[in-house]
């Protein structure tokens, strides 16, 4: 507690006391967090969302069953058949350690609780503990009791986080922001003593955070960046030095140890600036230590000397390692940071991921409300102190707000610093409009926080604090009142979009009923389940990427690939199998031993997230392997439109997803009379004719479409000889051909 | 309470008379009952050798390939039939589907008679061409039975050729004898991999249709003529259900059995047809050429544990699979034909190792092939993978998945086992010993004054 806390309620409550109340707000703060969150399971069920979870829940389920060694070496052969995929080293272990984890303590205070409600409940149980964090975090930056507090309940319930972190998302992200900001809190705590325990607290959970989530790489290129703004402030201190050695020397070892990361910390590009800071604080340590002990003159000579001769020497060997191939250029989701178009052009596969496009500008007030116009201000309030936790603000913002506006996911770690700053901001308001002080004791508060940090002062001058203060009661009431019904606004809001736009867990879709009543659409699992009790335990399925993680966590069947998106040259010989004539795909289903072929078709219901729609994707994505046999002009029409109904053409009509997408469609309707709702399109009255696959199973709404794929002709013939001799047409070759016959050798 | 009947009846005849391996009813479809005694020593040779006949003709109500979708027959012999189709009980669809029920059909032809049209369509879808209009004789000036075709050349006389490439069993080879077809239908066949002739017709020869091409043949019109003319030719499905063209019928009646014939200018002898026709219906209704795996038998070398579903790159590995041939009765150990090899292969998407499997050992009934490799350094799902499909055998197609893993994290070699790591294992060891050296000089050296807990901090 500070002396202006301390001032501001002296008198009215004992300290103990307000800590009594700070301690049960921050339970009603995580109360509300947790709650917020549990929409999904009210409205829906207590199930895991989407898709990326059903991967970490059954590899959570995988790390219960088998221990952790077992875990740790797995090597998945039910995902990219036949590759198989080294799961154990390819993925971020954190969450499912942390599930495990709390699973087995559980199970050792003899509470035997379902893994599957674990799963389901941490992502929610962790939002309280980024509350906590975000509140410890804003009492870094401002001595206001109540900044703190707001930052906390701001966090609880911002959209923008609870987007990542409803029951049932059981995604990285879930404990990733909560481990981010407790990062940033010990960076700042450690930057602040110059402590090496907090430094190493702080590499602590640094490792955490990478054993949690790529975004780890955001900390990674954050903290540098504060260091560098710092000493190019000269504001180059004993304190940093300390924490940012403590920091990377054990942080980068301790990232290290998790098996996907291994050696990228020294090898790749994202990682470099790290290093570079920590090489330019020894360097700038050396001088600091040099200039204490020779002349100005010789000082002078030998910085010129030393800083050359070290910075073209890093370059030079910065350019020469990259080149040589020892550390990897900047990948490729790097580039698309930088220019959002680059993605298009170069990588579809990143491209076609909805959550990489650049993001809307409504989405910023529909994640944040009120926070985001409030968040300029708390920065510029950063301004007015400007000691080095406030630069950390500052450049955060900076950056994060760059990454929210181009990639729509990394809202996420814009979040934390707007609901900071937005705190900040509110607090300063109600501080301001809430004082019962006179002008005089306000004075000799400002004195007093000026006067101890005095190297602090190098702000704005325009931000330097003017003697003025609000001291009329109705100027006081109406911006409070004011204030008061944006926060509540702000909770109505937030209670709105959670329970309307991020409960649904995309695995049933909802539907209103004309009486008003809710009608859920379970396709999804009726076709897993389908799949899981009617073919073997080995039968493989080929589908887009986009369903394979709930294929093998929902029907338990092994896939060819799924949305761990590593071998693209996998993912593109789907699509072209999907893209191609019968002809084409047949062999490279043979030759992956694909048994049944699933296929999201939404035409019926108008449910316009299916494959037809995301078909083109598939369609790039093959010709960015295969351009000569898969070329994305030959489906559009002449006129350059994407067609399915009469217009279509000749390869999107042969095309293997186009036939297994309407295959019989024609047959619900009267004749002519087949429309298909999502492209509001009449379809030919002559359905598709499949040759190399049949129909197995198609669910109540025609979403989900099963195909299993026919074995080899019998007698030899091709499969659509034989289909046309099933259907009963005769051959037509009877008649004699002139010219030369075809003679058989052997 | 059927099936159980059945099952053991079939468990009583495969253990007591073991003719045929996949069953012994056989369904003769002939115009009239009473034809079968033009062939009754080729009908006692059957029943002799334990098949139970049935004699129907295709307009009779009862015949019925398939009941509740089970085959009723498990054998079936087509003699040269007058009617046009062959009604609604075998139509080719039906006929597909017998033989996609593995069951085995024996197929003869006649000059005198036009073949069903019910034929011809399933023929069609065989890949197997028959002369227009359903009817042709295949005539040789060159090679005719000068004794009862002295004029109309065609009775041909042919001595059985060898296979028509090495590496097949020589179930069908009789050095030196004679085997007469007269009246023969000759057909053409496609490339397939699943058509193998055995009896082609002499370079000389050529189809001609009696009816319109009497006088003269337009070369044009010509249906085959040479080595493209079969006259006995076998299809194996991919399932291994058996299908044998024979093209002259005639040649299983009793009375080429008694007669002598001889070709221009040679002497006359007896024929072997017997022999022939008796090898022919054995491979057809599978008493020959049956392979069976006993047992596959896959492990690392070293490791007890058999058929694991789990390797490591890099792992060695033993295969052993045991094989028997089912010949006359009785199985016995299986031998690859000369110039032939049993492969095995190690694959994912493609084979990444192909290797030749080695007869190791060999008992009264089963031979043992072994090999032993090394797996690639490559982790995926595999496939020991056998792909034996010949000409005249049952298929072999045995796939044995296998998970094969990346090296685990604690079956790297140790650091202190590399020598190339040792400078690096004593520059830590210095510097350990180096900063404790150095802590203990800083911490006993002398205080100087009060300096001494700043400067310490920063380092």
């Amino acid at each position: 507690m500070t002396a202006k806390s301390q001032d501001l309620l002296a008198g009215v409550t004992a300290p103990k006391v307000r800590t009594l109340l700070r301690v049960v707000i921050l339970f009603f703060i995580a109360g509300a967090a947790v709650s917020s969150r549990l929409f999904s399971v009210i409205r829906f069920e207590s199930i895991i969302h989407e898709f990326d979870p059903w991967f970490n829940f059954r590899a959570t389920k995988y790390l219960v069953a088998n221990g952790f060694y077992k875990f740790w070496d797995w090597f998945d052969d039910r995902t990219w058949h036949p590759l198989g995929r080294v799961t154990g080293g390819t993925l971020y272990p954190g969450l499912m350690v942390t599930s495990g984890a709390i699973y087995h303590a559980l199970r050792a205070l003899t509470i035997p609780v379902d893994i599957r409600n674990i799963c389901v409940l941490l992502a929610p149980a962790f939002s309280g503990l980024t509350a906590y964090a975000t509140y410890l975090l804003t009492n870094e930056m401002t001595t206001s009791p109540s900044a703190g507090l707001l930052a906390a309940i701001f966090m609880g319930i911002a959209p923008g986080y609870i987007s990542r972190s409803v029951a049932g998302s059981y995604d990285n992200e879930a404990i990733a922001i909560f481990l981010l900001v407790f990062t940033f809190f010990l960076w700042i705590k450690a930057l602040k003593l110059g402590s090496m325990l907090w430094g190493a607290l702080c590499a602590l959970f640094y490792g955490y955070m990478v054993a949690s989530w790529g975004g780890y790489a955001f900390i990674t290129c954050l903290l540098p960046m504060h260091a560098l703004v710092l000493i190019c402030m000269g504001r180059y201190s004993t304190r940093l030095y300390v924490s940012y050695t403590t920091w990377y020397a054990l942080g980068t070892l301790a990232s290290m140890q998790i098996p996907f990361v291994g050696f990228l910390p020294v090898k790749t590009s994202e990682h470099m600036p790290a290093l570079g800071i920590f090489g330019f604080l020894q360097l700038i340590g050396f001088i600091q230590y040099v200039r204490s002990a020779i002349s100005g003159r010789q000082f002078q000579t030998f910085l010129v000397t030393l800083l050359v001769a070290t910075f073209g020497l890093g370059l030079a060997g910065l350019v020469g390692l990259t080149s040589l191939g020892y550390i990897a250029p900047w990948g490729g989701r790097f580039y698309s940071l930088w220019d959002t178009g680059y993605a298009k052009i170069h990588i579809p596969i990143i491209a076609s991921v909805s959550e990489h496009q650049p993001t809307a500008w409504p989405s910023f007030f529909f994640d944040l409300n009120f926070l985001i116009w409030l968040f300029p201000a708390g920065v510029y309030l950063c301004f007015q102190n400007l000691r080095d936790e406030h630069v950390f603000i500052v450049v955060y913002a900076m950056f994060g707000s760059y990454f929210a506006g181009v990639m729509v996911r990394l809202m996420l770690t814009l979040t934390p610093v707007v609901c900071v700053a937005a705190a900040i901001a509110v607090s300063q308001i109600l501080d301001t409009y809430l004082s019962v002080k006179v002008p005089i004791v306000d004075e000799t508060a400002a004195s007093s926080t000026d006067s101890a940090p005095k190297k602090a002062k190098g702000g704005l001058r325009a931000t330097e604090k003017p003697n003025v203060g609000i001291f009329n009661n109705l100027s006081k009431v109406v911006v409070t009142g004011a204030m008061t019904i944006y926060l509540l606004m702000f909770v109505t809001h937030c209670t709105w979009v959670t329970s309307n736009a991020y409960s649904s867990p995309s695995v049933v879709l909802a539907s209103r009923l004309p009486d008003g009543s809710q009608h859920i659409i379970d396709d999804y699992r009726e076709a897993y389940q389908w799949l899981r009790q009617n073919t073997k335990e080995d039968a493989k399925i080929m589908s887009w990427w986009d369903y394979g993680y709930q294929i093998g966590g929902m029907a338990d069947r092994p896939t060819l690939v799924d949305n761990n998106t590593w071998n693209n040259t996998h993912i593109a010989t789907v699509g072209k199998a999907m893209s191609s004539r019968e002809e084409v795909s047949y062999p490279i289903m043979r030759q992956h031993e694909v048994d049944y072929v699933l296929v999201v078709f939404g035409g019926l219901l108008g449910y316009s997230g299916d494959d037809i729609n995301k078909f083109l994707w598939m369609v790039r994505i093959a010709e960015g392997i295969w351009p000569d046999e898969v070329k994305e002009r030959d489906f559009f029409t002449a006129r350059g439109e994407y067609k399915v109904d009469h217009d279509a053409t000749e390869t999107m009509k042969n095309s293997l997803m186009y036939k297994m997408s309407y295959y019989n469609y024609n047959t619900l309707f009267p004749s002519g009379q087949a429309v298909d709702r999502v492209r509001g399109v009449r379809m030919p009255d002559q359905g598709p004719v499949l040759d190399t696959v049949e129909e197995a199973f198609t669910s109540e709404n025609w979403i989900i479409r099963i195909y299993k794929v026919k074995d080899l002709d019998n007698v030899g013939r091709d499969h659509g000889a034989a289909a046309a001799f099933a259907r009963g047409q005769k051959k037509k070759k009877i008649q004699k051909k002139r010219g030369a016959r075809v003679l058989r050798v052997d | 309470m059927r099936s159980l009947v059945s099952f053991v009846l079939l468990l009583f005849t495969a253990l007591v008379s073991a003719l045929s391996s996949s069953g012994t009813r056989l369904l003769v479809v002939l115009d009239a009952v009473e034809e079968k005694d033009a062939y009754s020593t080729f009908f006692t040779d059957l029943v002799e050798r334990g098949y139970e006949i049935t004699y129907e003709t295709p307009k009779s109500e009862g015949l019925s390939l398939f009941e509740h979708g089970e085959r009723n027959y498990d054998h079936l012999i087509f003699l040269p039939s007058k009617i046009k189709g062959l009604g609604p009980n075998l139509t080719p669809n039906i006929l597909l589907d017998f033989i996609n029920a593995e069951g085995n059909i024996l197929l003869t032809m006649s000059s005198t008679h036009s073949v069903p049209s019910s034929l011809v369509a399933l023929l069609s879808e065989l890949d197997v061409t028959l002369p227009s209009e359903r009817t042709g004789s295949v005539v040789d000036h060159f090679h005719y039975d000068t004794i009862s075709a002295a004029e109309s050349h065609d009775v041909l006389v042919l001595s059985c050729p060898p296979n028509v490439r090495p590496g097949l069993k020589d179930y069908f080879q009789l050095p030196g004898t004679a085997l007469t077809f007269p009246r023969a239908v000759g057909h053409v066949l496609g490339s397939g991999p699943l058509l193998t002739p055995i009896l082609r017709a002499p370079p000389t020869a050529y189809s001609y249709n009696p009816k319109e091409q009497a006088d003269v043949v337009d070369p044009e019109d010509l249906f085959a003529a040479g080595k493209q003319l079969a006259l006995v030719s076998v299809i194996q499905a991919l399932n291994s259900a058996r299908f044998t063209i024979l093209g002259s019928a005639e040649m299983l009646e009793d009375k080429w059995l008694e007669v002598q014939v001889a070709r221009p200018q040679e002497r006359p002898q007896y024929t072997s047809n017997r022999e022939f026709w008796t090898s022919l219906t054995a491979w057809t209704f599978k008493e020959l050429g049956v392979l069976r795996v006993n047992s596959i038998e896959h492990h690392i070398v070293g490791d007890d544990e058999i058929n694991p579903g789990l390797y490591r790159v890099k792992n060695d590995v033993a295969y052993k699979i045991s094989i028997s041939e089912y010949a006359w009765r009785r199985w016995v150990p299986f031998t690859v034909p000369q110039g032939d090899s049993l492969q095995l292969e190690f694959s994912m998407l493609s084979p990444f190792e192909r290797r030749d499997l080695v007869a190791e050992s060999e008992t009264h009934r089963e031979t043992i092939f072994t090999t032993n490799f090394t797996l690639p350094d490559q982790h995926g799902i595999f496939n020991f993978k056998i792909n034996y499909k010949r000409p005249f055998l049952t298929s072999l197609e045995e796939k044995n998945t296998v998970s094969v893993r990346h090296m685990a994290h604690d079956e790297w070699p140790r650091s202190y086992v590399i020598s190339g790591a040792w400078p690096w294992l004593s520059g830590i060891g210095v510097t350990v010993v180096g900063f404790v050296a150095f802590s203990a000089l800083w911490m006993y050296s002398q205080p100087v004054k009060k300096t001494s807990a700043g400067a310490k901090k920063t380092q």
